[in-house]
Order: C-alpha cells, then sequence, then structure tokens
C-alpha cells in the first residue's frame, strides 16, 4: 500500500463573513479562490481531454494492447487524482488519505491489481463525476465583473457586507467538498489497506517469534545441555576413580563443578533473553530506572501518566524496555554523549517511549546494532562482563532494524532522527489499552 | 549461628538446610512464602537471614522487601539475599541502609560450599558480601573515571575489597603478601581521591559508596 507523502497544509483564511470587511479583503479573499477555480478547471479540462482519449484507445486497441496499457493508464489517473487531493487540501486545510494498492509483478498480476483495487473505482468514480461539475469554475467569469461593480459599490464606498465576490470562495468551497467526498477512500479501500498491514507485521512477528524460538534453542542445546552432559560425565568418572585413584576424584569434581556454574550463567542469559526478570519483579518503570543506572550515560528518566498499580500488557512493556535498552546501549557505544534522556509518557492510544542522546548523531539502520542479529547471546561473555551487550539482547536481532521488528510486530512505530551532529532521537509508539 | 531461611523452592530450600546444618549452623525456621518472611525474622531474630528475592504468592521480588522491612525495623539484622540474577539497582537498596551486615549473591554460588559459608559467616559479623557480577557492573560501566587509571592488579584489589573480602582473603586469593595488598590498596584509595582508611568495614564503605555515586 502507498500513502501519500506528507505535504504541508496551509489553513487558507476563513471565508468572508461575519463583520462587513474591507473592500480588499474580499477582493483577496476572491482571487485566491480564483486560482485555485483554475486549477479546478485545468484538472477538470485536463481529465475531459484524458477520458475523451481513454475511451478512443480502449475502443480502438482493446483486443490487442489496451489490456497492457491498463496499469499504466491507472498509474496516470493515481497522479491526476493525487494532483487533485492535494489542491483540495490546500484549500481546505484537511488531508484527503490516499489509499492504494501496489502495482507490482507482472502484467497479469498489474492487471488484476489495477482493477481489483478500490482505489481505481474512487479515481474513475470521481472523473466520471468531474464531466459533470467540472464546468463549475467557468461560472466565476460573469461572477467578477459583477462582483467588482456591485460590490465596489455596495462595500467599497456603502460600506456594507461585500455580496457577489464571497460567492466565488462559495464556489470553490463547493468544488472542494464535493472532491473531497468523491475522493476520499472508501471504508472497503481503508480496510483493505489495514488488512494488508496488518497482514505484513502478523507475517514479522510470526518469523521474528520463530527466530527467537530458534535462538532459544540453539543456546540451550549448544551451550546448556552440553555442559550438563559433560558435567554428568565428569561425576560419572569421579564415581569410577573412587577406588582406583582418589587423587583424581577432587580435580574431576572441581571440574563438574566449573561446568555446573557455567551451564547456569549461561542459563541466566537465556532467561534474561526470553524476558527480562526485573520487568516481572518491578514493572516497566523500575526496569528501565535500573537500565537507566547501569548505563555508561548519565540517564535522566522522565515518567508521565504511568501510574504505578496499572501496567501495560507485557509484550508492550517487553518492547518498551527492548527499545530503551537498545537505544541507551547504542548511545553509550556510538554517540560519544555524557548523557541521555528516557521519556516515558502514557498516550490515549497507548505508550510512548522516547530516547535522546545529545551525541554526535548519524546512527544508520545498519552498523549500530552491536552484534549480528541471531548472534548467540551468550558467545564469547561467558562472565557476563559486558553488562551493556548482555541487557541489549533481549529478544530478536539487535540494532535498529531489530528494534522497528520488534515494535512493528506490535502495531507500533519507529521514529529516528539523527542528523549528523546530533541530537539523536529515537521516539517509539506502541498501541495498547490498560 | 541461628539462621532463617526464606526459599520458596523446596529442592533448594532443603538444599541449604542440609547446607547449614552439616557446617554445624542451626536452622531456627524455614519460610517458604512472601509473607512468612518477617513474621520469621522479627520472631527468631537470628544471627544472619538467607532470603530468596522472589517468593511466592507475586514471585516478584517479595524476598527482598522483607529484607528491607526487616533491617528497617531490626537496625543492623544481617541478611543475605540470593537471586537467581543479580540486579545493580537491588544492590543499591539492599546497601542503602548501611552496607553493615549485607550480603546479595547470585544462587549459583551456593555450589562453592566454604566461599558460600565464608561469605555467610563474614555478613552475621556485620561485614558485606556482594556478588563478584555486581561489583563487575558497578566497575565496568563507567567512562572516562578515574578507575581507568588503576593499574591491573590494583583493580583486582579493588574488586575483592567491594565484594567485602578483608586483606587477608584478598592477599591469599591473588596469591601475594599482604603488605602488598596494603599497598595496593592506599595507591587504589589516592588515585581515586578518597580519604586513607584503616582496613574493616568502614573502607568497604567508602569503596561502594564511590563505585555507586559516580
Amino acid at each position: 500500500m502507498r500513502r501519500s507523502p506528507d505535504f504541508p497544509v496551509r489553513r487558507p483564511v476563513p471565508p468572508a463573513g461575519g463583520p462587513p470587511a474591507g473592500f480588499v479583503p474580499v477582493v483577496r479573499q476572491a482571487g485566491r479562490a480564483t486560482g485555485r477555480l483554475v486549477l479546478a478547471a485545468a484538472t477538470a479540462f485536463g481529465s475531459y481531454l484524458f477520458i475523451t482519449v481513454l475511451l478512443l484507445t480502449a475502443v480502438g486497441t482493446v483486443a490487442v494492447v489496451g489490456a497492457f496499457l491498463l496499469p499504466e493508464t491507472v498509474l496516470l489517473v493515481r497522479r491526476i487524482a493525487g494532483a487533485k487531493r492535494r489542491q483540495t487540501a490546500v484549500w481546505t486545510g484537511r488531508e484527503i488519505p490516499e489509499v492504494y494498492l501496489p502495482l507490482t509483478g507482472t502484467v497479469r498480476e498489474r492487471v488484476r491489481t489495477a482493477l481489483r483495487d478500490p482505489g481505481t473505482r474512487t479515481d474513475f468514480r470521481w472523473m466520471a463525476a468531474c464531466y459533470l461539475y467540472g464546468w463549475l469554475p467557468v461560472l466565476m467569469v460573469p461572477l467578477w465583473p459583477a462582483g467588482l461593480v456591485v460590490d465596489g459599490v455596495w462595500c467599497g464606498l456603502l460600506r456594507r457586507r461585500a455580496v457577489v465576490l464571497p460567492l466565488i470562495g462559495r464556489l470553490a468551497d463547493l468544488d472542494a467538498a464535493w472532491s473531497t467526498a468523491l475522493l476520499r477512500p472508501s471504508p472497503k479501500a481503508r480496510l483493505t489497506e489495514r488488512v494488508e498491514e496488518l497482514t505484513q507485521t502478523r507475517a514479522g512477528a510470526i518469523a521474528a517469534h520463530a527466530a527467537e524460538l530458534r535462538r532459544i534453542e540453539r543456546d540451550l542445546h549448544d551451550g546448556t545441555q552440553a555442559r550438563l552432559v559433560s558435567l554428568s560425565m565428569r561425576i560419572g568418572l569421579a564415581k569410577r576413580a573412587c577406588d582406583r585413584d582418589p587423587g583424581s576424584v577432587r580435580r574431576l569434581l572441581s571440574e563438574a563443578q566449573d561446568l555446573a556454574e557455567e551451564a547456569l550463567t549461561e542459563l541466566r542469559h537465556v532467561v534474561r533473553g526470553v524476558h527480562p526478570p526485573i520487568l516481572t519483579d518491578r514493572g516497566l518503570v523500575g526496569a528501565v530506572r535500573a537500565l537507566a543506572a547501569s548505563s555508561a550515560l548519565e540517564v535522566a528518566v522522565r515518567v508521565d501518566g504511568l501510574a504505578d498499580a496499572a501496567r501495560a500488557p507485557a509484550a508492550v512493556e517487553a518492547a518498551a524496555y527492548f527499545v530503551v535498552a537498545e537505544s541507551l546501549t547504542n548511545s553509550a557505544k556510538h554517540s560519544g554523549a555524557p548523557t541521555a534522556e528516557v521519556r516515558l509518557t502514557r498516550v490515549p492510544r497507548g505508550l510512548r517511549v522516547r530516547v535522546r542522546d545529545e551525541g554526535r548523531g548519524g546512527a544508520d539502520e545498519r552498523g549500530t546494532g552491536g552484534t549480528e542479529p541471531g548472534a548467540p547471546l551468550v558467545s564469547g561473555d561467558p562472565g557476563g562482563v559486558c553488562a551493556g551487550a548482555r541487557r541489549g539482547s533481549v529478544g530478536v536481532g539487535t540494532g535498529l532494524p531489530g528494534m522497528r521488528r520488534r515494535v512493528a510486530a506490535l502495531d507500533g512505530t519507529t521514529t529516528v532522527s539523527s542528523p549528523v551532529g546530533g541530537p539523536t532521537v529515537i521516539e517509539v509508539e506502541l498501541p495498547c489499552v490498560w | 549461628m541461628r539462621v532463617v531461611i526464606a526459599e520458596d523452592n523446596a529442592l533448594l530450600r532443603e538444599g541449604l538446610v542440609l547446607l547449614l546444618t552439616s557446617a554445624g549452623h542451626e536452622v531456627a525456621a524455614v519460610a517458604g512464602s512472601g509473607p512468612e518472611v518477617l513474621p520469621a525474622l522479627l520472631g527468631h531474630r537470628p544471627d544472619v537471614a538467607v532470603l530468596d528475592v522472589r517468593m511466592p504468592p507475586g514471585f516478584r521480588d517479595e524476598g527482598l522487601r522483607a529484607a528491607l522491612e526487616a533491617r528497617r525495623r531490626l537496625p543492623g539484622l544481617p541478611v543475605l539475599v540470593l537471586s537467581q540474577y543479580v540486579e545493580e539497582s537491588y544492590a543499591a537498596e539492599l546497601l542503602g541502609g548501611g552496607a553493615s551486615g549485607v550480603g546479595y549473591l547470585l544462587k549459583d554460588r551456593v555450589g562453592r560450599v566454604d566461599e558460600f559459608l565464608d561469605a555467610l559467616e563474614r555478613v552475621a559479623a556485620g561485614g558485606t558480601a556482594l556478588d563478584p557480577e555486581v561489583v563487575t557492573e558497578l566497575m565496568t560501566h563507567r567512562r572516562d573515571s578515574p578507575l581507568d587509571s588503576l593499574t591491573p592488579r590494583e583493580r583486582e584489589v579493588l574488586k575483592l575489597m567491594a565484594e567485602g573480602h578483608d586483606n587477608t582473603t584478598i592477599g591469599r586469593t591473588l596469591v601475594i603478601t599482604e603488605r602488598s595488598v596494603s599497598k595496593h590498596i592506599g595507591n587504589v584509595f589516592l588515585k581515586l581521591g578518597l580519604p586513607p582508611s584503616d582496613s574493616g568495614h568502614r573502607r568497604v564503605l567508602a569503596v561502594l559508596a564511590y563505585l555507586r555515586h559516580r
């Protein structure tokens, strides 16, 4: 699904009305409306031409190449409709969402998508309607001379409310209202888009979950299990040696104890990776404060609206903790900043997490992760010396991509702003009810 | 010594009882859930208490809270807190009311029976026993600190000191004479800008305060 890029929306001056205005503002307002209507007329004219050409082409070549041209035609229609949406949004100040299925794949697939897309229907319906109301802007042509004369006397000389020129504004309003109604994506299109989005994030969540299970399996199998086997073997050897060689028993037992301790250490790391224990003990705020306290940076934690009693769903807490842990690890490793700030805010739709450092910025999507995704949790770190990496290794992969995946799996959004020279701000919103 | 044990896992509880009684200590009471802990501690007033952090019914940090509450009511009550994992902030909370008679160790350490009993006796005598992992975490995570100016040997000495060991143990662990231990400690205090302190508990407090409030 493609969404229209954000564009600045300029709020127009409210149409003239209310107290009697001077003549000049009335003219200026009418001028603005005229500009808008000229654009509307141009678009309408364009679509007249376009539809005519389209009909001719369709009739002429439907059997031969018509089908192949269809996706291209739909793309062109999307552009025209997109332009109209933007014009309308500039006038009304309200953006009209743009919802289309992406046209990709083979020609057959593209033709099918183009036909199936509810957005195509919306666009063609608007174009057909344009045939009917596209002439609206023409009305302003007689309104201008009449308005200048009538309102020039009525408003300019007699100081009464302008009557005729504001009608041009009304015309523009009418055109905008109709266009908005026609170009707004149908509920079905929005639903389709939502389904598409959910399908993607769900697939991502399942893949992440599977990868996570594989990692845990590998950690337990390669590390803990192997050590326990080796431990059991040494105890067996010690039993055999009891009679023959009492001297070696002590050595075997001490090796066995070492192995047991290593297995325990590994288990602890695996458990921490599955679900940080402190999250269970202390909740999100307590866990984040502990993270802040143990960070290499001076970290200020600000909490808004998170009561101690109410807790967010466990998955949301875990994701938020992961985001903070990961961001702070990255900040400590790469930013060069001495301080960072963590904000946890309860927002109407869920939980917002914001981590900011005043470092050198330039965090990219790949380089700042530390370990590769899927790297064994405990490799080369048997003693748990590397506190930052250990805390960061909560969940799927690491670095910004891992964070994005984890947040997207919960239908959340991740915004990273890290211009070269800093500051780096990572903001995550996790929707939830609590 | 009279010991009160608070541990919900039956296997570990029995293990601890076995370990302590075989070492000649008396187990005055065992508590299997959070609400039982405080009455047991207040009722028996043991020489030292061994507590698990996570206990039923909530399986959160009931044991730790009970330990803090007991120490509030009976100041100086020696507590040795055991945990499946170490968390620096828990150590900070325990030490917050003064490090005298406080221990915080990973459960794994119970396996090293001699060291565990040594730590228990240290705590009962009003000393400190901090898990090496906590101390490592305290020492590694800050940048640009005067700790960087310490030699590797001085770091080792500082680490053992923060764990609560005395000069004799430090010397034995690092296989150096007590005289050189004292010399290293003097250098550490000088480099960290701490006032020179005699051996003993005040020294541990100074070191921990330094590590925690950098």
